[in-house]
C-alpha cells in the first residue's frame, strides 16, 4: 500500500470526500504523514534576511523516531534525535551537546486536534489549491491565531504525500517571519541506521550533557498568571550548559505553541541579563524575580514570553497558574 | 565568510597560522566587521574549550592578537601626512580587533566566578557585542495576506541574554517546541550564522558513553 492510500485509510478519509477540502482534514492528513513517514530531503529555511539549506533524514520504525538535520553550509553543524535524546554537533567548536528528555513529553509531538479549547485560540482555514513548481498541486491551509499571544502558520500540503512541503510562520499581523520549503523530498522505508551517524569524527569532540535531574523534586516556581489558553504541561529540574547549577524547567503550552521557563540562581560574578533576544523563530525574554534569573523561551511572540516570565513566583508565594481572561486584543 | 577563512581564524587562535598568513589575516580583519565578530566568538570558544573556563586562557588569545599586531611593520615616518590616515585606520582597526577578542574574554568573565576582570577591556567589549536578531511584535490586521514574502533584515539588537546562553536554553526547549515549528527551531540551532552554544561547560561535561 502506498503512503497516500495508507494515510487516507488510517484516517478513514478515503470514503469521506465531503470533507476533502477541509482545513482540519488536511491538517489531520499532514499529521499522519509526519508521524508515519520515513523520508530523505533538503529544505531551505529563510528568516530575517538569511537563507540556509539543510538536509533532513527522518525515519519512523517500530514507533521509534530518528531524525538527522544537517546544515549544508559552513561548518555543517548537525542535530540528531532518537526518541527522547537530542544531540547537537558543532564541529566548528569541537563540541557536542546531549539533551535527554524524561518520558513525560512526546518528542514526536503529534499535531493537536484543533477542536475544543484549541478552537478558542486558533482558527483553521482552508485557503485553496496551489501548484508549486517543485512538487505540483498542494492544499493550502492557514492556522490563524485569534489573539496576539501566538504565531500563525500557512501550510502547503502535497496532495499526494500529505507532507508539508512549504510552511510560513507569521506573526500576529500576518507578516511572514520564517519560511521553510522543501527542495527535495524522497520517501524511503529502508533508511539504514548509518544514515543517522554524524558526518564527523566524534572522538575529537567534547561532550556536554544537558539532562533532567531529580524528577521527584517538587518544582519551586510557578507562573502566577499566563496568557489565555496556556497551561503548565511539564516541570522538573535539569542541567543547562553554562548555567552553573540545576535549573528549574517549566513548560507552558496552549496545545500548539509552547514556552519553556528556566529559573536559576544567578551565576556568581555575572550580572543577570534582562531583556529580549531572538534566534530564528524562537525568542527569549529574561528578567529577575526574587534574585533569580528567569528566562522564558519559545516559538511565540515576545509579549507572551514577557507575560509568563514576569509572573513567575516561588511556589507558595502565588496561586497556581491561571490563564488570563481571553481577549482578542493584540497588545 | 568562507571555510578557508574560518580555518585560518581557527589556526591563528591556536597559534598555528604561519606568520605571513597571520599578517594577511590581520589586514583582512581591519576591514571586515564580520570577520572581527567571528574572531571574538572563536576566541571565546577556543579559550573555553582549552581551559574549562579559565579566564587567563582567554587573555592569552587576546595577547596573541596583540603580539601579531605589534609584529606588523611600522610605516615610514616620512609618509606620515598621507599614510597617517592609514596609520590611524590601522590603529583604530587594531583596537577593534583587540576588542573583538577581548569580547570573548569579557563573556568568559561574566560566565565564571572570577573577580579580576579589567574594566577597560569590558568597555571595549561592549561595543563589539555580536548582533542578535530583532524582535518582531507589531500589531496589524489578522487577515493580512502572507504574500509577497520578503524576509525582514536584521537590525540592531535589543538587550537580552547572550546568544550562547539562548542557544543552550533552546537545546533544552527543542523537545517541547510545537510540532509545526520544531524543525525550524532545530534549523536555528545548527544555523551557521548562529552563535556558539556553550560558553562555560557545566560540571557534568563528559565523554560520550
Amino acid at each position: 500500500m502506498n503512503l497516500r492510500a495508507g494515510v487516507a485509510l488510517s484516517l478513514g478519509l478515503a470514503a469521506a470526500p465531503a470533507f476533502a477540502e477541509s482545513g482540519q482534514v488536511w491538517l489531520a492528513r499532514m499529521g499522519a504523514a509526519l508521524n508515519n513517514s520515513s523520508y530523505v530531503g533538503e529544505f531551505v529555511s529563510e528568516s530575517a534576511g538569511r537563507s540556509e539549506r539543510l538536509a533532513i533524514t527522518h525515519r519512523v520504525r517500530d514507533g521509534v523516531v530518528s531524525e538527522r538535520l544537517v546544515s549544508l553550509e559552513g561548518a555543517r553543524r548537525e542535530l540528531v534525535r532518537e526518541n527522547d535524546e537530542v544531540v547537537v554537533y558543532l564541529p566548528d567548536q569541537k563540541l557536542a551537546i546531549i539533551e535527554r528528555r524524561t518520558g513525560r513529553s512526546d518528542l514526536m509531538g503529534a499535531l493537536p486536534q484543533f477542536e475544543g479549547r484549541m478552537a478558542s485560540w486558533y482558527k483553521v482555514d482552508w485557503v485553496g489549491r496551489e501548484t508549486l513548481a517543485d512538487f505540483g498541486p498542494t492544499a493550502v491551509v492557514a492556522v490563524r491565531p485569534l489573539d496576539g499571544y501566538r504565531f500563525g502558520y500557512r501550510l502547503w500540503i502535497d496532495v499526494d504525500t500529505h507532507m508539508p512541503v512549504r510552511s510560513d510562520l507569521s506573526d500576529g499581523s500576518g507578516r511572514v517571519i520564517e519560511r521553510l520549503r522543501f527542495t527535495k523530498l524522497r520517501f524511503d522505508d529502508d533508511i539504514p541506521d548509518s544514515a543517522f551517524e554524524p558526518g564527523l569524527d566524534r572522538r575529537k569532540l567534547r561532550w556536554v550533557r544537558q539532562s533532567p535531574q531529580n524528577d521527584d523534586v517538587a518544582p519551586a516556581w510557578r507562573a502566577a498568571q499566563v496568557p489565555p489558553g496556556f497551561r503548565l504541561s511539564m516541570s522538573g529540574m535539569q542541567s543547562v550548559a553554562g548555567s552553573g547549577g540545576p535549573v528549574n524547567h517549566l513548560v507552558y503550552s496552549d496545545g500548539l505553541a509552547s514556552v519553556s521557563v528556566f529559573v536559576q540562581q544567578p551565576v556568581a560574578g555575572k550580572a543577570p541579563a534582562q531583556g529580549t533576544s531572538r534566534s530564528g523563530v524562537a525568542s527569549a525574554f529574561t528578567t529577575v524575580v526574587d534574585g533569580h534569573q528567569v528566562t522564558a523561551v519559545g516559538e511565540v511572540p515576545p509579549r507572551t514570553l514577557k507575560y509568563i516570565a514576569s509572573s513567575i513566583r516561588p511556589v507558595g508565594a502565588a496561586p497556581e497558574a491561571r490563564p488570563a481572561a481571553a481577549a482578542n486584543r493584540r497588545d | 565568510m568562507t571555510d578557508r577563512i574560518k580555518e585560518q581564524l581557527s589556526a591563528f587562535l591556536d597559534g598555528e597560522l604561519p606568520e605571513p598568513e597571520s599578517a594577511l589575516l590581520l589586514k583582512r580583519l581591519e576591514r571586515d566587521d564580520e570577520l572581527r565578530g567571528a574572531l571574538s566568538r572563536y576566541s571565546l570558544i577556543g579559550a573555553v574549550l582549552r581551559s574549562d573556563g579559565d579566564v587567563p586562557a582567554a587573555r592569552q588569545v587576546a595577547a596573541r592578537v596583540s603580539a601579531a599586531i605589534a609584529r606588523e611593520p611600522v610605516r615610514p615616518a616620512g609618509l606620515a601626512w598621507i599614510p597617517g590616515r592609514a596609520a590611524l585606520t590601522r590603529g583604530a582597526a587594531g583596537i577593534a580587533v583587540a576588542a573583538a577578542v577581548a569580547f570573548g574574554a569579557v563573556l568568559l568573565v561574566q560566565q565564571v566566578p572570577v573577580g579580576d576582570a579589567e574594566a577597560p577591556v569590558a568597555v571595549m567589549a561592549l561595543a563589539e557585542a555580536p548582533p542578535v536578531q530583532p524582535v518582531v511584535d507589531d500589531a496589524g490586521p489578522l487577515d493580512a495576506p502572507a504574500e509577497p514574502y520578503v524576509t525582514p533584515p536584521a537590525t540592531d539588537a535589543p538587550a537580552g541574554i547572550a546568544p550562547a546562553e539562548l542557544a543552550n536554553y533552546l537545546v533544552a526547549h527543542y523537545g517541547y517546541a510545537s510540532p509545526l515549528v520544531r524543525r525550524s527551531v532545530g534549523a536555528g540551532l545548527i544555523s551557521d550564522d548562529d552563535p556558539a552554544l556553550v560558553e562555560a561547560a557545566p560540571p557534568e561535561a563528559a565523554t560520550r558513553p
